[in-house]
């Protein structure tokens, strides 16, 4: 889609010049898909319990670790979450986990399973590490767990696979409204670059709409993990999650504004991924009500 | 009424205040809220007062004052989002208000989040877990928010907005939006990357889209768009700037005045567009089915807000 040094316009996105997955979102139309193979499809796994929260919204820890469970065995294909774990990081590695900091954060829970789960399969807690903040912080890891929690973002579009190393480049602002296609750069900075070995979504209580502030109305409980190690596949899950809640809320087209610039652009600037949906292979589990993926 | 600084109760149900606010200004709102901070910087924001209430075995109730210059700017906030259920503060009861399509309300709460529009206050005020006792909690710091506060009408931009167009397109007024930035438009209605409508603390737009509603059940919609400059010049010059970036395969025409003639109406690639300036104003109507339409419109708009009353 390169759009490198050309202001773009909603007529650029009505042409349909800017790729599928953009244009869905703006206009609010069916992703439009080009074909690929299956061998070279990028796994996203979506793993839900209907009992994850309870009625408040709390979060059900024990639930949580089963889920978390599944979806390591599920999406390595190893028998155990140890196995899972093992396949992904080395026993050697420090460890990075990048929450989402701000505006519907990652729910403690999620990133306490994660790094009971990283002990557990064998990984020293002191090489666990809380890797979300400055440019410092994954540099003195070797490897990263991003754990985003899903949302729309006022000045992003959405704000969770890409958005969540803004903080990386040093310079968050400079990649909000226009710059947001930048995101995907980030991901290449050296300090990051090549480090993630998992990208899993808090998917629990996503937010629907862009904010910029929590607005509980458009918050409902999926209740879900979404994984994959292709940032830019499991993006494009996430954005049609929310496209399809949006749609079914207002009961209209309710594109997204501005447009996710960055989840395309991380595909086809920077090749991070694949935003095609036919080039996405999506495995769910459990709970299938309100699936969301059209 | 006075302007005064509202005064909060210091226990509210089962909830109670610190003793005195946080306060957030323009140098240090991103540190309170990351990049939300640029949505009260697109207004005219002049500080934030911030309490946390808490109550033993409850979740907390956040109650945010943001202060901004002029009351327009605080109906502006309020503007991005009619959604929830009105309420009206200015009864102690807070009995319900009557819906969007009747009035514009001043208050809206949905979930457990209050938002209200008081004057030069923009406020939200949100338990952290909505139960019967937090929302009348909410509720009771809302009109506590508003108590002996002045009221004062929309901002004067918005009395140009149409209820509907001839002969059958009726405002969606639970999309209406009254702003100054075109982060703040981009929210609303993608145009562009640049601020190519030059907009800025000077300047005020507002939008909403408007419905076709006669019996076919076809609900095509239109975008109207009406930005107000400080002068006549950054007008044209922002109609200029909105040309080049939108428009660069027609050339620069820009015609102003009230004939029917001086309407520019241009074929893209989702419908009709059209544009009218006129001294500091410029109008624009966007995703027309037709050239007709796009020019009837533009001109009834130019009708209502110049005719009508001079802006």
């Amino acid at each position: 889609m390169s759009h490198k040094g050309k202001s773009l316009t909603r007529r650029d996105f009505l042409r349909g010049t800017l790729g599928a997955t953009l244009g869905a979102s703006v206009l609010g139309t069916k992703f439009v898909t080009a074909g690929g193979s299956a061998a070279s499809k990028s796994l996203v796994t979506i793993v839900r319990d209907q009992n994850a929260m309870d009625a408040s919204n709390n979060v059900n820890s024990g639930v949580l670790k089963t889920m978390l469970d599944q979806t390591l065995i599920k999406f390595t294909g190893k028998p155990t979450a140890k196995d899972a774990w093992l396949s992904l990081v080395k026993p050697e590695d420090t460890i990075g986990l990048v929450p989402t900091p701000h505006l519907n954060p990652t729910h403690q829970e999620v990133t306490d399973a994660v790094k009971n789960s990283l002990i557990a399969a064998g990984i020293p807690e002191g090489k666990i590490l809380n890797a979300q903040g400055g440019p410092d912080k994954p540099e003195a890891c070797t490897a990263l767990i991003g754990l985003p929690a899903l949302k729309a973002h006022w000045l992003t579009g959405i704000g969770t696979v890409m958005k969540l190393y803004i903080l990386y480049s040093g310079k968050p602002s400079y990649y909000h409204d226009q710059n947001n296609a930048k995101l995907g750069e980030i991901w290449n900075l050296p300090c990051c670059k090549g480090k993630t070995r998992l990208v899993l979504v808090d998917s629990l209580h996503p937010l629907c709409d862009k904010g910029p502030q929590v607005n509980p109305t458009y918050k409902w409980a999926y209740n879900g993990l979404i994984a994959g190690t292709d940032s830019v596949a499991v993006d494009t899950v996430c954005l049609r999650i929310i496209m399809e809640k949006r749609k079914l809320m207002k009961g209209e087209p309710w594109p997204l504004s501005p447009p996710p610039l960055c989840v395309e652009a991380a595909d086809k600037d920077y090749g991070l991924g694949t935003s095609n949906w036919d080039n996405i292979k999506v495995e769910n589990y459990g709970w299938e009500e309100e699936l969301l993926l059209g | 009424m006075t302007e005064s600084k509202p005064i909060l109760p210091k226990t509210v149900g089962l909830w109670t205040r610190p003793d005195s606010p946080k306060f957030v200004n323009a140098q240090n709102i991103f540190d309170y809220m990351d990049g939300a901070g640029e949505l009260y910087i697109g207004y005219r924001f002049d500080h934030l007062e911030y309490y946390e209430y808490k109550a033993k075995s409850q979740e907390d109730i956040l109650v945010e004052i943001y202060f901004m210059k002029t009351s327009d700017d605080a109906f502006g906030l309020l503007s991005l989002d009619w959604g929830g259920e009105p309420v009206d503060l200015s009864q102690p009861s807070q009995e319900k208000a009557s819906t969007i399509s009747a009035h514009w309300p001043r208050a809206l709460y949905g979930e457990g989040l209050l938002r209200l529009w008081s004057d030069n206050i923009y406020a939200r005020v949100m338990a952290y877990q909505e139960t019967p006792e937090s929302k009348q909690a909410v509720l009771a710091l809302g009109h506590s928010i508003s108590k002996d506060r002045r009221n004062p009408p929309r901002p004067d931009l918005m009395k140009n907005l149409p209820d509907s167009f001839e002969p059958n397109w009726a405002i969606r007024r639970d999309r209406a939006s009254y702003f100054r930035s075109h982060l703040v438009l981009n929210s609303i209605y993608y145009l562009g990357q640049e601020n190519m409508l030059d907009l800025d603390h000077t300047s005020e737009s507002l939008t909403a889209p408007y419905e076709r509603t006669d019996s076919s059940g076809d609900k095509t919609r239109i975008r109207f768009l009406l930005v107000k400059h400080s002068d006549n010049e950054r007008a044209r010059n922002a109609l200029a700037h909105f040309h080049r970036v939108y428009l660069p395969e027609h050339p620069l025409q820009i015609k102003s005045g009230y004939s029917e003639k001086t309407v520019n109406v241009y074929p893209i690639e989702d419908g009709w567009m059209g544009y009218k300036l006129q001294n500091n104003i410029i109008a624009f109507i966007f995703e027309c089915p037709d050239q007709e339409t796009a020019r009837t419109i533009i001109n009834q708009i130019w009708l209502y807000t110049i005719q009508k009353k001079e802006v």
